[in-house]
């Protein structure tokens, strides 16, 4: 299927959403590539395990077809591992964006598959800002808008410290002036 | 214990009186006294039951005192759960405390309760009891009153759900009732006609464990009536195979009247009220001030029948199936009817996507089965692959039914998405309801210019999801219903005409 191209020229222009103001920090590439660093590499141990186990053991149960290329599985993983921390961090630091206006917080996020989230401050109810050890490391942090629903709370990941601290409290007292019911 | 006892503990508990009384003093209640009676008389008979298996096992043993001991130590458990118990209903809130030696106060403010809910099971029911169940969402908390009195547990359900305004009682109004004709679409629901199996697996596990507790149940006697099983005729089989296939529909409505009995729905200061069942009659109090959007949802057997399911989008009430259910199964029109009076009309006709999104529907309905087969041809299992390849060929037909029921619309003041085929769910929200968006477009959408918009909403799933649309569609329909939210965002005539799907330097 060919991407449907729209028919305008004259009629009412389609309405389009532009991307989000500000970019997080790039040290948030960095962070990414330490969290796949660290998982692929568990993952490629474990593959390297198991080849190795199931290469020794000669396991009879196992399918002809599988037994003579159980050593491909950690290249396989490997590959794979190395493919995402260089290429996903770099891809996601160019769509992860967030902007606040108008009262409402607008976050793009995502890298394969993206999401777009508009989420008005009146309706927030709670703000929290968080660190793991690597983010504290790179003087980073997370920060998450939490509202009555599980599917309108954003999360934006990779803001400089300070940045989501002070966000967080604006946040936190804008929507405690603007909330009603929240729901 | 710092408890004022009421004037004769029963009556007090029994005694109807009014929203104003309580408010004006509010007074320490118990539970109903017959409730550890019923507590305890239930555990008696397990225990008696016990008592005589270790009679017939070891005459007077230890056993029998252990059961002894375990019998009076349950009576105590009881009594003293019913002594420590006590709830105030104040002007602001209920208070349901439980004092012992240590305390604990559990404080429900009466503005957060959701929905009270009345249930009586077939021994409270005859007691005259029933429980009450307050439901005051995540903020407040639930709480249960197991049990109170039958007046009682209407008179809390009235005052815990009257606002404080509302001081005389307005009549309730009658929003609709099930025709007894309509338990005969309880077949056509996969979910009753599983009934049976259920009720003959119960029967038999308890017959199993009865027998087995008994010493009934030998090796021997297990092997005979294997041995007898396998030896029987084909002809008793499929006898007993047709009796069986007879009795699902049969069995299904029957289950299926025992639980809707009488299903009505009231309308009374507020809230609506959903009462159904024969041997525990259930009443739900939704909060009408909650309920932010409606939910129809059926199968294709259902779908062919023109029989709908009707349930409540309620904030803090996850659960729109079950506990927020308007109507189990009832003809459109009727659902229709009262999604009109509770929410408001139906917004259509609906929306259908764009033609690109058939293919996506179709390719993700056949992809993991066929993506089993491809493995079970490589594991070298044909069969496998065979099976997998017909089903793959059958979900073709499924894919373009999803296609066909995607949709969405709008009419000013409520929204619909509409989504599934084997369980095609129907969402009708408020504008109001809607707590924020969601857009996703995955690397295939984006190819296809298509995009996933999520209604994030506070009741019922939490969002609902209108999917492949059109990517300027899902920006305008979202646009349309709040456009302050998107107004700042969208982006301003742009001189080159939008050829980029991917909007952004990001892209």
């Amino acid at each position: 299927m060919r991407r449907t191209h729209q028919k305008d020229g004259g009629g009412p222009r389609p309405p389009r959403l532009r991307p989000p103001e500000n970019r997080v920090s790039p040290r948030a590439i960095a962070h990414w590539a330490i969290e796949y660093l660290l998982l692929w590499g568990l993952a490629f141990g474990l593959a390297l395990g198991v080849a190795a186990w199931l290469g020794h053991a000669g396991w009879s149960g196992m399918p002809g077809w599988l037994s003579g290329r159980v050593g491909w599985l950690p290249y396989i993983v490997g590959t794979a591992g190395v493919l995402m921390v260089t290429a996903a961090p770099v891809w996601r630091y160019r769509v992860h964006r967030w902007e606040v206006s108008a009262d409402v917080v607008y976050t793009r996020t995502g890298w394969f598959s993206r999401e777009w989230l508009l989420v008005p401050v009146g309706r927030i109810q709670t703000v929290d800002t968080e660190q793991g050890w690597i983010e504290r490391l790179l003087g980073l942090a997370t920060i998450k808008v939490n509202t009555a629903s599980h599917t309108g709370s954003s999360e934006v990941a990779g803001l400089p410290a300070d940045v989501a601290t002070r966000l967080a409290e604006q946040l936190a007292h804008r929507a405690h002036d603007l909330r009603d019911d929240a729901t | 214990m710092s408890v004022r006892p009421e004037a004769g503990g029963p009556a007090a508990a029994g005694r109807p009186s009014d929203a104003a009384a309580v408010a004006a003093a509010p007074r320490r209640r118990r539970l109903h006294p017959l409730t550890f009676v019923v507590g305890a008389v239930r555990e008696l008979a397990a225990l008696l039951a016990a008592g005589a298996t270790g009679l017939l096992v070891g005459g007077m043993s230890t056993a029998f005192y252990f059961t002894l001991a375990g019998l009076a130590f349950g009576l105590v458990f009881h009594v003293t759960g019913w002594v420590i118990f006590t709830y105030v209903l104040h002007g602001d809130r209920i208070e349901l405390r439980r004092v012992l030696i240590g305390r604990s106060v559990k404080s429900i403010p009466r503005d957060r309760i959701r929905s009270v809910d009345v249930s009586a099971s077939l021994p409270q029911r005859l007691l005259g009891l029933a429980v009450v169940h307050i439901d005051a969402g995540a903020e407040g908390g639930e709480g249960t009153l197991n049990a109170v009195s039958r007046q009682e547990a209407d008179r809390l359900r009235r005052v815990l759900l009257a606002r404080p305004t509302a001081d005389r009682r307005p009549p309730r109004r009658l929003l609709a009732r099930a025709a007894p004709r309509w338990y005969l679409y309880a077949p056509l629901s996969g979910a009753y006609l599983l009934t049976p199996f259920a009720v003959a697996g119960s029967v038999l596990g308890t017959l199993y464990n009865l027998g087995d507790d008994l010493g009934l149940i030998t090796q021997r006697r297990v092997e005979s009536v294997g041995h007898d099983v396998a030896g029987v005729a084909p002809a008793v089989a499929v006898a007993l195979l047709v009796v069986v296939l007879l009795a699902m529909p049969v069995m299904s409505v029957i289950v299926f009247s025992l639980f809707n009995w009488d299903f009505t729905v009231h309308e009374r200061d507020g809230s609506i009220l959903v009462e159904r069942g024969v041997l525990t009659r259930r009443a739900v109090s939704l909060e009408r001030r909650r309920l932010r959007g409606v939910e129809l949802s059926d199968n294709p057997l259902e779908r062919r029948a023109g029989v709908v399911r009707l349930g409540a989008l309620i904030t803090g009430l996850g659960d729109a199936a079950h506990r927020g259910r308007l109507l189990p199964a009832a003809p459109r029109a009727a659902a229709g009817d009262l999604a009109a009076r509770v929410l408001g009309p139906v917004p259509g006709p609906l929306i259908a996507h764009p033609r690109a999104a058939r293919g996506r529907r179709v390719a993700r309905a056949v992809a993991p089965v066929a993506g089993v087969a491809a493995i079970a041809v490589l594991a070298g299992q044909p069969w496998v692959a065979y099976v997998c390849a017909a089903v793959a060929v059958l979900a073709v037909p499924l894919g373009l039914d999803r296609y066909r029921q995607l949709g969405h619309a709008s009419d000013g003041a409520r929204l619909t998405v509409r989504s599934g085929s084997l369980r095609r769910r129907q969402v009708v929200v408020d504008h109001g309801a809607v707590i924020g968006w969601r857009i996703r477009r995955t690397l295939f959408q984006r190819r296809l210019g298509l995009a996933t918009l999520f209604v994030a909403t506070g009741a019922g799933d939490g969002g609902y999801s209108a999917t492949d649309m059109s990517e300027s569609d899902a920006v305008a329909f979202a646009a349309a219903i709040t456009p302050d939210w998107l107004a700042p965002f969208i982006e301003r005539p742009a001189p080159e005409p939008p050829a980029a799907k991917d909007a952004g330097p990001g892209a």
